[in-house]
């Protein structure tokens, strides 16, 4: 996870050490383009393509968290 | 540089990609600008999301036609090419200047080609090139021509918003002529190709309105903001980047290892690799899921944007300039439609 969550911080702009389960994605960047870029490391960290609309719904980090394996798992 | 292992045999005519000219237009449309548009992406923000710091407009009064003649004049000028040579013109743009007549036919007229010059538009996207390059090659090493004029252009910016930073950030105007002609070889140096096509991902990138099953009226001229932010209408371009990210995702990988595979040629063994320079995101993510070597990879985007159906050659005429040793080059376009295609092409 150390990738993702390293990755997720470059979305975010936010530093790596700051990326908790709680941390808002609305309240850092969450946009169209912080979205099309977590589409990609996504696919690069865990091999899965989630779609644009299911993190759109996506608020806070863990929301991406069970996003990955649940998708893995389906 | 490697020689394409097919199709091998006795000599016959076989397409060559002798040289490539573009055309941009002279208006600039800067990060700077669009960011104060929008102010929650600052200039930085978007040069290093998209990797394009400028992109070139077409005035108002100019169209895809105006740049596509330029471009074919320069390739003229340049490479010292008598219009009358060329037996056959190719047009690739979704942006003609009317609906009636091709406007391959009206660009026959004022390139001074001779009456018998066949003429024809292909209405593709950011694939457009390459398949341009597969009809110039089937023509050419069929027998049907011997010189065939592949021209692409489009002004997509005159379909999109003004207040769409999704799309208005990443695409400029172009034109690029590219001359292929027929020679007496053993070998194919363009080819072979990988076609894909999925019309289900029609409506990801579109411009609703305009056509026959939706027709321009007051109401596909309304304006709605999306969720986003971003405002158009039915007549502008629309564009779902979160859907075309993951159809690139998941087709151009496979498309890159199936020509590869059917070529014979280890990646590894090519010498550039040229995707349509849709933005440097999306290229990043792509050079690294087909583990290219960034060397090898080129970006060339940076000062006219996403141009396309010209993206392609404009990359290429740049690296036609600079390399310094005959190449086997990958060229890859995919995009709208959903439509793609990947050729190999040798640059003697």
């Amino acid at each position: 996870m150390t990738a993702f969550y390293d990755g997720l911080a470059d979305i975010l702009e936010v530093p790596s050490a700051t990326i908790a389960s709680n941390l808002s994605l609305t309240d850092h960047n969450w946009d169209s383009l912080a979205i099309i870029s977590c589409i990609a490391l996504m696919d690069e960290c865990f091999g899965i393509l989630v779609s644009g609309s299911d993190l759109a719904k996506c608020t806070v980090v863990a929301d991406l968290e069970a996003l990955a394996p649940q998708t893995v798992s389906a | 540089m490697v020689q394409n292992r097919h199709p091998m045999g006795s000599a016959s005519r076989m397409a060559k990609l002798r040289a490539v000219s573009s055309h941009l237009p002279e208006m600039t449309l800067t990060n700077h600008e669009l960011a104060r548009l929008f102010p929650s992406w600052p200039a930085d923000k978007i040069e290093a999301k998209t990797g394009i710091v400028e992109r070139r407009i077409a005035a108002p009064h100019e169209t895809a036609a105006d740049l596509a003649t330029l471009a074919a004049q320069r390739l003229f000028n340049q490479h010292e090419i008598d219009p009358e040579q060329i037996d056959f013109l190719l047009f690739c743009t979704q942006t003609p200047d009317r609906r009636i007549p091709t406007g391959a036919c009206s660009l026959h007229l004022r390139l001074g080609l001779r009456p018998e010059c066949g003429a024809l538009d292909i209405s593709l996207a950011c694939s457009g090139f390459v398949y341009g390059l597969a009809l110039a090659k089937g023509l050419i090493e069929s027998g049907l021509a011997n010189t065939v004029l592949l021209l692409t252009a489009d002004t997509y910016s005159k379909l999109i918003h003004p207040l769409d930073r999704s799309v208005r950030t990443l695409f400029g105007d172009a034109a690029a002529a590219t001359l292929i002609e027929g020679v007496d070889a053993e070998q194919s140096s363009i080819g072979p190709f990988v076609f894909g096509t999925d019309g289900r991902g029609a409506d990801r990138l579109c411009v609703p309105a305009g056509g026959a099953r939706l027709p321009v009226s007051p109401s596909t001229a309304d304006a709605m903001t999306d969720g986003a932010g971003n405002v158009r209408s039915a007549e502008n371009l629309f564009m779902d980047g979160a859907a075309i990210m993951a159809f690139s995702l998941t087709e151009i990988p496979k498309a890159v290892a199936r020509l590869a595979e059917l070529s014979g040629i280890g990646l590894d063994e090519m010498d550039a690799f040229i995707f349509h320079q849709a933005n440097a995101f999306l290229l990043e993510a792509l050079r690294r899921k087909t583990d290219l070597p960034r060397s090898k990879f080129i970006v060339c985007m940076s000062h006219h944007g996403n141009t396309v159906s010209s993206s392609i050659p404009l990359a290429l005429e740049g690296y036609l300039r600079e390399r310094t040793s005959p190449a086997s080059v990958m060229l890859v376009g995919f995009g709208a439609g959903l439509s793609w295609a990947a050729t190999n092409v040798v640059l003697n």
